[in-house]
């Protein structure tokens, strides 16, 4: 404890160079944009192993391309593929859905004017292509702090499954610490949850360690989340590269 | 980044040298006046035109005015491609290009990025530091600028002819800085200024090659393949 506590006033101490990374977590959301007509492709791929009592295994592909609107405004055209395991033995890899998202930063993010804390609102609505008349409504409200070399940040979203004849909603609360550790390397923490409001999803949550690291304009993030309640592992990681 | 902060230094521009100052306006003091010339001569001893250089005195402060200067992107150039303003000023970036740029700097002094913006557009930015600001286009890598952000309005630009005039400044001892993009090594000297009375200061300084600079990924620009200088 003694070690951590001095790594992190060390850390604090250490004078911030500047990060281009978008997010510093696996599975949070950054507060960052691209600025105004700014381009970049972003991929996620993440995997919740053995959920809800070793029953379901999952690994997803997200792929989009980000486009800066303004230098608050993003907007950004999301692709997604899964591979399931939907009953014992077998197994499924599926286009699973598309839509548009949009992201506004509410505060600059010019350096000199970016306050400390950052808010930034997530809504999207993507389509099902398995469940046809499935509408996916997501939201998220998104802080982050930051002070010296230490960053962190609260994530809270929430995502609605919208069919005719029934709904299902969930949260999806986290939060996590961003630290810059040497050069454009960042180590942290977060912890992430999905936690179903009905009887038709089950909830789970994790938290382990995450990694952020920048290079010219390419940027990757991980978090390697040790599962807490209702499921072993759940890696993430992402990536982008702007244009 | 050690060799940023001697640069600034020598411009009289560091953080130390910025606040040591009188807090009330120079123009409420007794002041006198500065003139003198400039020579600018290239790396190979040719001379050089002498109305690109700035001619500033530090060591005191004083509020900003509220002028907003412009640098435009005309014919793939900032125009002009020297500047110098008083800390707290903003400068406009108005795009008469008929396509994008994207104006950007990663100086120490004051980091920003403008995005891509097109002809008729215009987005400008303060400068709450004293230093000087390198400014750049990521899109096209001949455009190069630079912002001296000054502590005082006691700057001025010299004429073709190398002569300059500084008017109102506070009696006292300061030190006088001409800089000029391309500058190999910062030039001073000493003054002492007395109320209403003029000081005659010359000043000499040598330009070199353009210095090289990266886009702002910190990557060679693609398409020459290399550095630009």
């Amino acid at each position: 404890m003694r070690i951590a506590l001095a790594f992190l006033v060390v850390a604090c101490l250490v004078p911030r160079t500047a990060q281009a990374g978008r997010s510093f977590y696996g599975w949070l959301y950054g507060t960052e944009v691209m600025p105004e007509r700014g381009v970049e492709l972003q991929t996620w791929i993440f995997e919740e192993n053995e959920k809800y009592g070793a029953r379901d295994k999952e690994s997803s592909i997200w792929w989009g391309p980000q486009v800066g609107i303004t230098d608050q405004l993003e907007l950004s055209l999301p692709i997604e593929m899964e591979w399931t395991t939907p009953v014992p033995g077998k197994t499924s890899f599926t286009f699973k859905r598309f839509g548009i998202e949009a992201r506004y930063r509410l505060v600059s993010q010019d350096p000199a004017d970016a306050p400390a804390f950052a808010p930034l609102l997530r809504i999207a609505a993507k389509r099902d292509v398995t469940v046809r008349d499935d509408l996916r409504v997501e939201a998220d409200a998104v802080g982050s702090y930051e002070r010296g070399a230490v960053h962190a940040l609260i994530d809270l979203g929430f995502v609605g499954d919208l069919q005719p004849h029934q709904q299902h909603t969930e949260l999806r609360p986290g939060g996590g610490v961003s630290v810059h550790v040497v050069g454009d390397l960042r180590l942290g923490a977060e912890v992430y949850s999905e936690l179903s409001l009905d009887s038709l999803g089950e909830s789970w949550v994790a938290i382990g360690p995450n990694v952020a690291w920048t290079h010219g304009r390419f940027w990757l993030s991980g978090a390697f989340g040790i599962g807490i309640y209702h499921v072993r592992t759940a890696p993430r990681v992402m990536w982008g590269i702007a244009f | 980044m050690r060799s940023q902060l001697v640069m600034l230094a020598g411009l009289g521009l560091t953080v130390s040298a910025a606040p040591a100052a009188p807090a009330s306006p120079a123009s409420a003091q007794p002041s006198g006046r500065v003139v003198g010339t400039v020579a600018v001569t290239e790396s190979d001893g040719k001379p050089a035109n002498p109305a690109d250089v700035i001619v500033y005195v530090v060591g005191f402060a004083e509020p900003a005015g509220d002028q907003v200067t412009t640098i435009a992107q005309r014919g793939r150039k900032f125009v002009p491609d020297l500047v110098a303003i008083t800390v707290n000023e903003h400068v406009a970036f108005p795009n008469n290009d008929p396509f994008l740029h994207n104006v950007f700097s990663q100086s120490g002094a004051r980091q920003f990025d403008l995005g891509s913006f097109k002809k008729g557009e215009t987005k400008d930015r303060q400068f709450r530091e004293a230093g000087v600001v390198d400014v750049y286009c990521n899109i096209h890598p001949e455009m190069a600028a630079t912002i001296l952000v000054l502590p005082n309005r006691r700057h001025t630009r010299a004429g073709t002819d190398g002569h300059y005039v500084l008017e109102g400044v506070p009696q006292g001892d300061w030190t006088v800085f001409a800089y000029t993009r391309r500058a190999t090594k910062p030039t001073s000297a000493k003054v002492t200024v007395k109320a209403g009375a003029e000081t005659t200061v010359d000043l000499a300084i040598t330009r070199g090659a353009e210095p090289e600079h990266l886009n702002k990924y910190g990557e060679k620009y693609h398409d020459t393949g290399e550095v630009y200088r």
